[in-house]
């Protein structure tokens, strides 16, 4: 516990210097503004965002990076609250009952609540996440190529079984992932795969297209189905404090939910969106007003707004300790370290404990920072949502286009980014789950690295995947992961075949 | 959107019928260790499987929610970004990638989006000296120049 605390000690170090302090709020200030904007989450921001930090230190582009994926949390409930648009999917639940309590003149609370809960939320996950991560770390160390087979294999199933829809759906579109990074050179052997010629493929589809087309591209065309001119309601600087009532209703509702929030952002595949609904649904229950849950409830605001807060820190944890990202934006983050040559695993913490300890440093300022942007400034950053969408779009296209170009100096890349966009636009209409492709292409070569390496150690035979107490368990894991989602699904079909055959009974009596 | 599943599972089988037949070629066993198709096949497969899954699902669902498809003057604004889009990558080497982009802004913001003149010329403009300060000057990255030489 010292260890990590002094760690700590030198990661406010490496935080607080000049550039990366300028990074951290430029950071969290874009993650701000990408969380208000309708239809552009953090991890769809922080890819189109992510050619912009090459000319950057490997610690400070990852600081400014995270800074938009926490930031996000923060800048989505002024939409939700102000105009009734949930500015990314995990602030849907504060668009509920923030814009009902917007149009009882209650704008200014329910700002101040979230800001506040994610605040507590934010930093208590950071507090939980330093004292987790190195142990976890340390016993990842122990992992060989089977373990991190299952891992890599685990990261992808639980996104299918924990995240919200068909879990069918959801391996389905891990597999086209999959296929996605089958493309190029073989890793082992170099041998020639799904290149159909092509010289541009060779060395395989890098993740950067990917994630912008599908994230990015994808999400601003949604967004210009409609327009979103609309009038947000204004709040003041004085309607920003909240009453001790307010904070005597709310606080065990921001411990509540910035706890659950912690746990399920550890899960991988649940992340901000999954902890915000579950907060809001748990708080409801606790609520000794359930009524006023969808009619303006505080308590219901505070509690998603700090699960998701707390959710996006914790999924962090996963990615630092293990390599494995538990969400969309933590394997954006991933993803950046790979680019900035840096090799993620249990190593990280040892090999580059500047830039882990920097990091979490970074997340305590950032989150002091969104706490005074989101409380004093919340009216400015609230005048801001006047701007038309329409005019931020064009330029969110051009820049994520242009960024593409720039990391590869090929315009072959900008076709494949624009490819990649016209798929997760047709994958939106389809509703089919788009962040476990990106969680698979990042996943895909260690999981097939770790699988042959292992097949190759025990000359193909299986039985090492339960040699080792570890192995067996995130075996099981992996089983449960599928099996879970699966007996749902049947339980769910038995009830509705039970129901419409009462249903039909009831008709024939009558 | 039961059309919609059915859709989403033919491309996935096809998808793993181009997998299979493209690898078909490289080893999938390597004197003692597996050969480069055999994770092509394994996803293949998987992906065959799981895509029958969802047919039949799709097939035996009561229920379906409808696409949530854009409406007329949605689908076309969609339709002429995407457009608007793949130009940029034909017309960069001829016009500069710089040039076409600050021309696919206009586009979009004066044709489809409809947009006021000043603010539109704004808007271009500032994006214009954001990827000039950004990639040109700080990165030095050399952007397709074309006949324009910008």
């Amino acid at each position: 516990m010292i260890d990590a605390l002094v760690s700590l000690g030198n990661g406010f170090g490496v935080a607080l210097t000049p550039t990366n302090l300028l990074f951290i709020f430029i950071g969290v200030c874009l993650g701000q503004i990408i969380g208000a904007l309708p239809g552009l989450g953090p991890s769809a921001g922080m890819a189109l965002l992510l050619p912009i930090t090459f000319g950057l230190p490997a610690a400070t582009a990852i600081m400014m990076l995270a800074g938009i994926m926490y930031g996000g949390m923060y800048g989505g409930t002024l939409t939700s609250v102000l105009v009734n648009v949930p500015g990314e999917a995990a602030s849907v639940m504060t668009a509920v009952d923030g814009h009902k309590l917007a149009k009882q003149g209650r704008a200014g609370a329910a700002l101040s609540v979230s800001a506040i809960g994610s605040f507590i939320a934010g930093v208590g996950a950071v507090m939980l996440l330093v004292f987790v991560t190195p142990p976890l770390a340390e016993f990842a160390l122990r992992f060989s190529s089977p373990e991190y087979f299952l891992l890599a294999v685990l990261g992808i199933t639980a996104t299918a079984s924990i995240g919200a829809g068909s879990p069918v759906k959801a391996i389905l579109t891990a597999i086209f992932g999959l296929m996605i990074a089958l493309v190029g050179t073989d890793p082992i052997l170099g041998s020639e795969r799904l290149t159909f010629g092509m010289t541009e493929l060779l060395d395989g589809i890098d993740f950067l297209p990917v994630a912008i087309g599908i994230f990015g591209i994808a999400e601003v065309l949604s967004s210009l189905e409609r327009s979103y001119d609309s009038e947000p309601i204004r709040t003041r600087l004085r309607d920003m404090w909240l009453s001790a009532k307010d904070w005597t209703a709310c606080r065990f509702s921001i411990l509540r939910g910035g706890i659950l929030g912690f746990v399920i952002g550890l899960m991988p595949g649940a992340g901000p969106t999954v902890a915000a609904i579950l907060a809001y649904v748990t708080e409801k229950r606790f609520s000794p007003h359930p009524e006023k849950f969808g009619e303006g409830a505080l308590d219901g605001v505070a509690a998603a707004e700090s699960a998701n807060n707390s959710a996006a820190h914790g999924a962090l944890i996963p990615m630092l300790a293990l390599g494995i990202p538990g969400s969309a934006s933590t394997a954006v983050l991933l993803a950046a370290l790979v680019l900035q040559g840096i090799r993620p695993g249990p190593g990280l913490m040892v090999e580059q404990a500047d830039l882990v300890w920097g990091l979490i440093a970074s997340m305590f300022i950032g989150n002091v920072i969104l706490l005074v942007l989101n409380l004093p400034l919340a009216p400015v950053f609230g005048a801001l949502l006047r701007v038309p969408y329409e005019y931020l779009a064009p330029g969110i296209l051009v820049i994520s286009l242009i960024g593409t170009f720039a990391t590869t100096l090929s315009l072959f890349s900008v076709g494949l980014t624009l490819f990649f966009g016209m798929i997760g636009y047709l994958m939106m209409k389809a509703d089919l789950p788009r962040a476990p492709v990106v969680l698979a292409v990042v996943l895909a070569q260690l999981m097939e690295t770790s699988l042959r390496q292992s097949l190759m150690l025990s000359e193909g035979n299986l039985w090492i995947f339960v040699q080792r107490p570890i192995s067996i368990i995130l075996l099981l894991l992996v089983i449960g992961s599928l099996a879970v989602p699966m007996l749902g699904l049947l339980t769910r079909r038995r009830m509705e075949r039970l129901r419409r055959s009462e249903a039909k009974i009831s008709i024939a009596t009558k | 959107m039961k059309a919609a599943d059915i859709l989403s599972a033919c491309v996935m089988l096809f998808l793993a019928v181009v997998v299979l037949i493209s690898t078909r070629h490289l080893p999938y066993w390597a004197d003692f260790a597996p050969g480069s198709a055999f994770s092509p096949f394994w996803v293949a497969a998987a992906s065959i499987l799981v895509s029958c899954v969802l047919v039949v699902g799709a097939l035996r669902r009561q229920s379906h929610p409808p696409i949530d498809w854009p409406d007329r003057q949605g689908l076309r604004r969609v339709l002429l970004t995407a457009g608007g889009l793949w130009a940029i990558v034909v017309l960069a080497p001829v016009l500069g990638l710089v040039a076409t982009a600050v021309l696919f802004m206009l586009f979009l913001l004066l044709v489809v989006l409809r947009r006021n003149l000043w603010p539109s010329l704004l808007t271009t403009a500032v994006t214009a000296a954001l990827i000039y300060g950004v990639f040109s000057a700080w990165l030095g990255i050399a952007f397709p120049t074309g006949l324009l030489g910008i």
